[in-house]
């Protein structure tokens, strides 16, 4: 199977400053690893190595793309000039289009982002693939993925026919993050770019935004000084809540 | 604006939640229950003003219905689709946004019209902000809320959704997870995380379960690297989900893996001396400070 690794196809939540009145700073715009990416990688590479496949990295904007190539692929696209928008079918397009250039996918791997958690589904529905998402790890069998995934109580095993969509999600952080070395060779190694003009592209955003303000209720009530202080604070809380026996 | 407006469902979680959302758009409500009659029930219930219900054939996931789902969709002219953030559901809405040409947005917890325009607000940036925006076109929403009791009155008529094509998709395992380790059900839950700085200091966390009458459950990596914690204790999108009415974290960062198993919970308290920890954002309460003297502490005002 050829398996399409997507990554750093947003903008980190952390690289955002909210002010007191509500207005959002982005101190970093370009789009960085999700914190699925590695999961997204991980099930790429299984599905691959279970059928003799291939796996293929895809970004989009203006992301480090060697994020995949120290990581062990070998083929890596970025739609570099690919902008971040609001609207994550819009996304989802320009990683639909990306998807069709490379030509023979038979299986997406993308992170199931919880601040993004429309991008994978639409993915889906701009290929016209099915979709399983929610998915935390995935082989090939009999010629088809068997894709693992929790609903509440029970692990469900769901066998989709190619090509098809899987929306990953990360169970814990990366394990082994690639040290200094790999990351630095894999640098050297070639990333081919195409642009949104290659792709027969010119995204709109067709949604607008009016404004930002923060929540009424953002944060928790802090107790802080004296332990025993603190602690008394806090049972008396939880008492007024009636959470306590 | 009289375009309807389509709920899709694949279980009872916030059904009330997103017909309320759905109501915003000021038109006709109809929930597309995708599974068994009782969940059809249940979306009758919920307040919308019809239910179209499918059933998968058995062994096939709820989202084998999406190309019947989206087909139905374009055919009704739906400009406003809502689901919940459940993997099954998300899949018939992203089948259905295509369908129906439409934007998508997630977080949306508030839906009103403007003119032409539908105008959504929704929580951004792990909840940090709430972000006002509009589009002139249809839009598929992620609805994100807590639950609120169905309404009062008589449930809406159920009618069959025609059959159409499905993806071929199919169940193949499902297997129980957790066991009865007593976390699920249970009221009051202490939670470890890694500022637990070994497993002999899981003596001093029990005194807190038992001045608590809590059970204890753990962060993944406690269950998972250490085996400090029986693995049917962990607490996280792959682990537990629970909703007791207390939910004490004590040395957990609060990373959204974690948090999204105790979305459900009452109250949510904290215990970390980082004030800058990610879980003073979600949780009710917190505690800055050293567990190893904040969990005595708080073990001695629980006797007073």
């Amino acid at each position: 199977m050829r398996v399409a690794a997507v990554y750093k196809w947003a903008r980190g939540v952390d690289g955002a400053t909210v002010h007191a009145d509500g207005t959002v700073q982005w101190r970093v715009t370009k789009m960085v690893a999700g914190e699925d990416d590695h999961a997204v990688l991980a099930v790429a590479q299984a599905l691959a190595g279970d059928s003799d496949g291939s796996v293929v990295g895809l970004t989009i904007g203006d992301g480090d793309a060697s994020w995949a190539l120290a990581r062990g692929v070998t083929e890596t696209v970025s739609v570099a000039d690919a902008p971040s928008l609001t609207d994550e079918a819009a996304t989802a397009e320009i990683l639909a289009a990306a998807v069709t250039s490379l030509g023979g996918v038979d299986v997406v791997a993308v992170g199931d982002a919880e601040e993004h958690p429309g991008v994978a589904v639409a993915l889906a529905g701009k290929l016209g693939w099915g979709v399983v998402a929610g998915v935390t790890r995935a082989a090939v069998t009999g010629g088809r993925v068997a894709a693992v995934r929790r609903v509440g109580d029970v692990e469900e095993t769901v066998s989709a026919a190619t090509p098809v969509v899987l929306g990953v999600a990360a169970e814990a952080a990366e394990p082994k993050a690639p040290g200094m070395k790999e990351l630095l060779a894999a640098r050297k190694r070639p990333v081919t770019t195409t642009t949104l003009a290659d792709l027969g592209l010119d995204p709109v955003d067709p949604v607008d935004q009016r404004g930002t303000r923060v929540p009424e209720v953002t944060a928790a009530r802090l107790f802080d000084g004296e332990p025993a202080d603190a602690a008394r604070a806090l049972v008396a809380a939880l008492r007024n809540e009636g959470v306590l026996r | 604006m009289t375009a309807p407006t389509w709920v899709l469902a694949t279980d009872t979680a916030l059904l009330t939640t997103c017909v309320e959302l759905a109501r915003g758009a000021g038109g006709p409500v109809t929930v597309v229950a995708a599974g068994p009659r009782e969940l059809a029930d249940a979306a009758a219930a919920a307040g919308p003003d019809r239910v179209l219900w499918a059933e998968p054939e058995a062994d096939r996931p709820a989202e084998s219905l999406a190309p019947t789902i989206a087909a139905a969709a374009a055919d009704a002219g739906v400009r406003v689709l809502v689901s919940t953030v459940a993997p099954a559901a998300r899949a018939l809405l992203g089948a259905a946004a295509t369908a129906v040409s439409a934007s998508v947005v997630a977080g949306a917890v508030a839906l009103s019209v403007d003119g032409d325009a539908l105008v959504v607000e929704r929580s951004a940036l792990d909840g940090a902000v709430l972000e006002t925006l509009a589009t002139a076109g249809a839009l598929a929403l992620v609805a994100r809320g807590d639950e609120v009791a169905a309404p009062d009155g008589a449930p809406a008529p159920v009618e069959p959704l025609a059959a159409g094509p499905v993806a071929d998709l199919r169940v193949v395992s499902r297997t129980p997870v957790g066991g009865a380790s007593g976390v699920r059900d249970a009221e009051r839950v202490v939670s470890i995380g890694r500022g637990v700085r070994a497993k002999a200091d899981l003596e001093l966390i029990g005194t807190l379960t038992s001045a608590l009458d809590a059970e204890i459950a753990c962060s993944m990596p406690i269950a998972d690297d250490l085996g400090w914690v029986p693995k049917e204790r962990y607490i996280g999108r792959s682990g537990q989900h629970i909703a007791p009415r207390l939910y004490l974290a004590v040395g957990i960062a609060g990373m959204p893996q974690h948090m999204e198993g105790v979305r459900d919970a009452k109250v949510v308290a904290a215990i970390n001396n980082d004030p800058a920890a990610p879980i003073f954002r979600t949780a009710d309460y917190g505690v800055v400070g050293d567990l190893y003297e904040v969990v005595p502490a708080l073990v001695e005002a629980l006797r007073e």
